[in-house]
Formats: C-alpha cells, sequence, structure tokens
C-alpha cells in the first residue's frame, strides 16, 4: 500500500491493524485449542482458554475506543473510514469468535468428566479443524488486503456446513442407540453448532474485508449446490436466530 | 543484490558492532549451555549456533563498514574483498534450510513498529512475505510466537516455542528467539523456525496404525480362530467341511493381508504428505496404463472401459508417478466394483483448468438434480494464485449413494450401510489413499452422487508448468522443426 499523505495518519491506521491481526492471531489459537481440548480431553488447556478470553474482550475494547477516538478526531473519509470501520467490525467479529471458542473449551470441561465417544470426538475434530483453516485464511487474506484468497473463503463455508450435517445426523444415531450418551451428544452438538457459527464469523471477516477496500458488498448468494437440502437441514431452526 | 538494513545503516552502527559481537558470543553460549544440559538436541543447537555466529559476523561487518561504501554498496567494485566475505555469509543465511527471520522493534507497544528487517528463502516461501520491510504481525500472528518474540527484544531472554500451523498440510514448528543486541531503543531479535513435522507424524502415525490395525484386523483373526476351533473339534472328520473352511479362511487371510498392505501405504503416504512431490508425469498415459492393467478384470465384469484423453503430452502434471498410479487405480477399480454386468465405465482426463472450473459440476447431471443426490468436495488445495490443474474423472454406472454419505467417503472403515461390494470385498481404506495422495500433491478431490444414478469421482492435480526451451539451441533448427511441437 502507498505511503498515507498524512504520516501520522497512516501510521495510526497501521497501527490499528497491526492490533486487530494481533487479537486475530490469539483467537485463531482460542480456536484451535479449544478444537484440541475437546479431541484430546485436556482440562488445562480448556481452563487456559476460558481465562484468555478476558484478555480478547480487553483488545476488542482498546481497538473500539481507539478507531471511535480516530473517527472523532481525525474525520476520516472514504478508504480512511472503511479502514477504521472495519478495524471495529472485525474486533466484534473477532470477540465473538472467542466467545464460540471460550464456549466449546467449558463445554469440553464437562465432556471429560464423563465417557469418551472417540468416534464422535474425532468429527468434532475433522470439523474444528476445517473450520480453523478457513479462519486462518480469512485473517491472512485480511492480513495482506488479498480480495481474491478472501473471496475463496467466502465461498467455500457450504463445506463447513456439510459437516454440521454429517455430525449432527451421527449425533443422532447415538442418541437413539444409546440414551447414556444424551447428555454428552447434546454438548457436542452444541460444541458442532459453535463451531459452525465460527465457520460463519470467518465468512463474514471475508466480508469486511471487501467493504474496507472496495466499499461494496459482495454481491449475490454464495453458491449452494442443494438448494432442495436446505428444507431438511437440522441448522435450519436456529438459522435465524442468534445473529 | 547487497542487503540492506535499515537499523543497522544509522549513524550509531559504530557503536553497535560490540553489542552485535557481545550478542552473538552471548547467544552462541546459551545455545551450548541449552544443548549440554540436553534441553536441545545436537544438530538444532550446532544449527542455530552456527546461524547466530554468522549472523553476528555478518552484523559486525556490516556496521564496521564505513558510512561512505556503504552508500555506495550497490557497487561491488568498491570494497571487494570485504564484499566477498560479506556476501558469503549473506548467502549463508540466505540459504540455510530452515526460515530465518531478523525482527526489530522501537516501543514495546508500538506493534507497527514491530517489523522484519531480513527474512531469508526459506522464511519468505514459507510466511509469503518480502525480504526486509514486512510487518512481523503480518508474518506471524500466533500470540506465543509474539510474546517469545517480545521476551527478546525487550527482555533480552532466549526463547523456545512449539506450535503447530493448520491448513490442508498440519505442520509442526519449533521456534527459537534469540536477542541479538542488548541495547534497549532499537533492538534486534533472531527468529530461527525448524520443521519438526516430521517427527511428531510418526508420533501419531504409529498410535493411529496401532488404533486402526488392531480393531480391524480382530474381525478376520477372530473368524480364523473359529474355524480352528471348528476344524480341531467335530469338523475334524469331515472332509466336505475341512475343505470349505480352509477356503473360508484362506479369504480371510488375504483379506488380513491386504489390509496390512493398504494400512502400511497409507501411513506411508501420510509420512511424506507435507512434502510436494518434484517429479513429472503425464496423465493421459498414466491413465492409459492402469486401464490396460485392468482391462482383464473389466472384461471378466462384462464393463465397457471408456476412456477420453488429450493427447499424449497435453496433461503433464507435477507428481510422483507411482501415487498417480495408485490414485487412478483405485478410484477405477471401486468404479468397477460397484459396475453391473453391461455398464459403461468413463475415465476422463482434462488440461490447463483453473481451480473452479476442475471442481465445476454440470448442474444438469442427473445426480444432482435427484432429490437424494448431491456433490461434495472432499479435498480443496490452500491456495491457488492462478494454478492451473489437470483433472481424472471416473464415472461409473452403479448404484450410486445418497448425499449423507458423500462427506464422509475418504474417512478410514467408513461403509456406506445397505451396500455390497462384491465377492472382492474392500479393505475400507482406498479414499482414504487416494485422499492423503492427492492432499500431497497440492490437488483437490471431490464426489458427485445419488442412489440410482452412479457416482462420479473427480482428482485435480497442479500442472507442470511448460519446460523453458532451450532458446539459442531452436534458432539452429530448421524453421518448420521449430514449430512443430506446438
Amino acid at each position: 500500500m502507498s505511503e498515507h499523505t498524512l504520516k501520522f495518519f497512516g501510521d495510526e491506521l497501521t497501527q490499528l491493524k497491526a492490533e486487530v491481526t494481533r487479537m486475530g492471531g490469539l483467537v485463531e489459537a482460542q480456536v484451535e485449542d479449544a478444537v484440541e481440548c475437546v479431541a484430546r480431553r485436556d482440562v488445562d488447556l480448556a481452563q487456559t482458554i476460558v481465562g484468555r478470553d478476558l484478555k480478547i474482550d480487553e483488545m476488542q475494547r482498546e481497538i473500539e475506543r481507539k478507531a471511535i477516538r480516530m473517527i472523532a478526531l481525525r474525520q476520516p473519509v472514504a478508504q480512511d473510514l472503511r479502514r477504521t470501520v472495519a478495524a471495529m467490525k472485525m474486533a466484534w467479529n473477532l470477540e465473538r469468535t472467542g466467545d464460540q471458542a471460550k464456549s466449546i473449551a467449558k463445554r469440553s470441561l464437562i465432556l471429560a468428566t464423563s465417557e469418551p465417544l472417540t468416534p464422535l470426538t474425532r468429527a468434532v475434530e475433522r470439523m474444528g479443524k476445517l473450520v480453523a483453516s478457513r479462519l486462518k485464511e480469512s485473517l491472512d487474506a485480511y492480513t495482506i488486503a488479498d480480495l481474491e484468497r478472501g473471496f475463496a473463503v467466502w465461498n467455500a463455508d457450504e463445506e463447513v456446513d456439510e459437516h454440521y450435517d454429517s455430525l449432527f445426523r451421527e449425533l443422532l444415531t447415538y442418541m437413539m442407540g444409546d440414551p447414556r450418551t444424551i447428555s454428552s451428544c447434546a454438548h457436542l452438538l452444541f460444541i458442532g453448532k459453535n463451531l459452525e457459527r465460527i465457520g460463519d464469523h470467518a465468512t463474514n471477516i471475508a466480508e469486511i474485508l471487501q467493504y474496507e477496500v472496495t466499499g461494496e458488498e459482495i454481491a449475490g448468494d454464495r453458491p449452494r449446490w442443494s438448494s432442495h437440502m436446505a428444507a431438511e437441514s437440522p441448522a435450519d431452526p436456529t438459522a435465524g436466530d442468534d445473529q | 543484490m547487497p542487503m540492506r538494513l535499515p537499523t543497522l545503516s544509522d549513524p550509531a552502527a559504530g557503536h553497535r558492532s560490540s553489542g552485535a559481537a557481545w550478542a552473538t558470543a552471548g547467544a552462541v553460549s546459551i545455545l551450548a549451555g541449552l544443548a549440554v544440559l540436553g534441553r536441545l538436541d545436537m544438530a538444532t543447537a550446532c544449527l542455530a549456533a552456527a546461524a547466530t555466529t554468522g549472523l553476528g559476523v555478518w552484523a559486525a561487518w556490516r556496521t564496521r563498514t564505513p558510512a561512505p561504501s556503504q552508500t555506495a554498496g550497490d557497487d561491488p567494485s568498491a570494497a571487494p574483498a570485504q564484499g566477498a566475505t560479506q556476501t558469503a555469509f549473506e548467502d549463508a543465511l540466505e540459504n540455510l534450510p530452515d526460515p530465518l527471520l531478523i525482527a526489530s522493534a522501537g516501543e514495546p507497544d508500538d506493534l507497527a513498529g514491530k517489523r522484519l528487517v531480513f527474512a531469508n528463502a526459506a522464511a519468505r516461501a514459507l510466511l509469503r512475505i518480502p525480504r526486509d520491510g514486512a510487518l512481523l504481525l503480518s508474518a506471524i500472528r500466533r500470540p506465543e510466537v509474539l510474546e517469545a518474540v517480545d521476551e527478546a527484544l525487550f527482555g533480552g531472554v532466549s526463547g523456545t516455542v512449539s506450535f503447530e500451523t493448520g491448513g490442508a498440510q498440519d505442520r509442526f514448528w519449533r521456534i527459537w528467539t534469540t536477542p541479538l543486541s542488548g541495547r534497549a531503543d532499537s533492538s534486534l531479535c533472531l527468529i530461527l523456525m525448524r520443521d519438526e513435522t516430521d517427527a511428531r507424524r510418526n508420533e501419531r502415525m504409529r498410535a493411529d496404525f496401532l488404533a486402526n490395525a488392531s480393531h480391524e484386523l480382530r474381525t478376520p483373526l477372530a473368524s480364523l480362530t473359529g474355524f480352528i476351533e471348528t476344524l480341531r473339534g467335530h469338523a475334524r472328520d469331515d472332509e466336505g467341511a475341512r475343505e470349505r473352511f480352509l477356503g473360508i479362511m484362506a479369504v480371510q487371510a488375504d483379506r488380513m493381508a491386504r489390509l496390512v498392505d493398504d494400512l502400511m501405504s497409507l501411513s506411508r503416504i501420510e509420512l511424506n504428505e507435507h512434502i510436494p512431490p518434484d517429479g513429472r508425469c503425464d496423465l493421459s498415459v498414466t491413465v492409459t496404463d492402469v486401464l490396460d492393467a485392468l482391462g482383464p478384470i473389466a472384461t471378466t465384469k462384462q464393463v465397457r472401459l471408456r476412456p477420453d484423453l488429450p493427447a499424449p503430452g497435453k496433461a503433464e502434471i507435477v507428481a510422483d508417478r507411482d501415487q498417480v498410479i495408485q490414485v487412478v487405480q483405485n478410484l477405477v477399480d471401486n468404479a468397477l466394483k460397484y459396475s453391473p454386468p453391461g455398464a459403461d465405465l468413463k475415465v476422463i482426463v482434462r488440461s490447463s483448468l483453473k481451480k473452479d472450473a476442475a471442481s465445476a459440476s454440470d448442474l444438469a447431471s442427473p445426480r444432482l438434480t435427484s432429490p437424494d443426490g448431491g456433490r461434495q468436495s472432499l479435498l480443496s488445495p490452500d491456495r491457488t494464485d492462478g494454478e492451473l490443474y489437470c483433472m481424472v474423472r471416473v464415472v461409473d454406472q452403479g448404484p450410486g449413494m445418497a448425499k449423507r454419505h458423500l462427506l464422509r467417503l475418504a474417512e478410514r472403515f467408513y461403509r456406506v450401510e445397505g451396500q455390497k461390494s462384491g465377492e472382492r470385498s474392500g479393505t475400507g481404506l482406498g479414499l482414504a489413499i487416494v485422499k492423503h495422495i492427492v492432499n500431497r500433491h497440492r490437488g483437490g478431490l471431490w464426489v458427485e452422487s445419488a442412489p440410482g444414478a452412479g457416482a462420479q469421482f473427480t482428482a485435480y492435480f497442479p500442472q507442470a508448468k511448460p519446460v523453458p526451451q532451450a532458446q539459442p539451441d531452436l534458432g539452429r533448427l530448421e524453421p518448420d522443426i521449430v514449430t512443430k511441437p506446438s
């Protein structure tokens, strides 16, 4: 990116973006660790994650404060304004992603006290790895302002949904087969939902990037190869309520 | 190209040369100490020490060089003797196999002030950053690593961190951070990264292999033991029963052998999944070879093989030929297993496709229009950057599967319920092997199927770049020969 006309303002914007990136790194690690502690039944790691979430909240407030201050003092326009607002939007998104990771970690603490359900935690791990790599890709794209990579993430959300559907069906089968597993399975189901939400946040990041660079929204719907699936998708009943 | 280190070529440089020397001595002794204490393995310590020493000496050279020759640094004739040594050190750092970075910083809380003043070739390839000037945060976001770097920069403390990077190919990294200068106002930090994927993967692989093998081998083993007991007991003198049981036992033993083969082959592939292949192979020729080999089986099963391939030379890919053969063989073998007699089995190869084109479906196909059918990506490459792909597609007219099975097809031992794969039952590892091979090749894999409408598997591989022609030689050839290859 070329030098800003006002050097100090350019520096402030770079600084703001750097802070968002650092927060992104922390959230990314939280998500990866959360998946890890479900897979390995790692209680210590789960507690660390819960503790670190406070730091993420603090970072979000800090970024928001700085961005508002910049808007108030510098009255940025055009791309400067978009970069400031985008930093704020990113912070909100990342904070919520962090919350999802924390929720996964808390549930893994409960799961660790009951019988292991290895095939199911493997499925959660697979989905978690996929979601974590989506998040990583979108943050990479944001860091270097690469629209094409952002768009690739935005386009590939379908795969996460497929994993969620598959996990949902598998959990149902388990619960019907052995009612004793119901409480563990219910927690795994919520973990699946948390991961699915994290996937959505990754696509949101791609959208924020698009907004920051071009000022436009990504046009059109995401491609869906199986529109008929939507009607019977288990994700549907909750799709609209936790935006 | 001479290297530019903004933080080293300022007027305070003379003062810092002693600092650099001290830092080097300090870092080397710390590393040596760690090695003695057994905290680092010896090879790593040597490498890190070598890097640190080289860096320190080089930094000393840089800073001792008088100012005028620095401004004339672009001119190699300015100081030939010094230049040669300096270039050697630069080259040494540049060509280290492990990623090496040098970070500099001003104020502790100035995030944008933390920049990379040097990244060697391995680091640039891994992190996709320029040689100097990149923001530290745009290269590394991992909080543990950032903390370690901060400790080195502002606390003067060395440290090591291990972490895992996600993505299609998981990698484990160990990072050493070492302060390079004791001065507080603008300090330097050496970041040396080491790929420990091999060691970690070996560990995990062993555990996985044992778990899989013990679980899957138990069934045939139990049946073998059962028959042995029967043969020892009441079937001892029954000629007919003995023959029949021995036949079943042979089949079970055969299945165990195949299972072990597949598990071993999967383990081998997984072991170097993070190392991309560097050979070339022609997809059309490979497919032809595989189809020739499978011809007899197809004839017995009365399945017609229908290849649709571009001319040899048009679909060259970056690949390990043996592994590509395995991919095509597993896919065609699978299709053969499920094809009813008299069916067609199409094998299609296409080249020079963008990623979108390689993973695009024909929306009007009966597999997608059927209410229970659909498509599913089983693997897609991490980054594309305008890469071109060659794809191989196998289409059968078998019973097909419902969409909900598709996602799990490449899982080990996953079976579509209610489906029989014929008398020669598979090991349940065929598609897992395909997926891991394609992943190693940085390619993609997807499937499309519907009950009653057959299945279609598509694997795509990065296309090989055309070999640059040796221009002078071509110039001497006759014009018509030159134009012939195109």
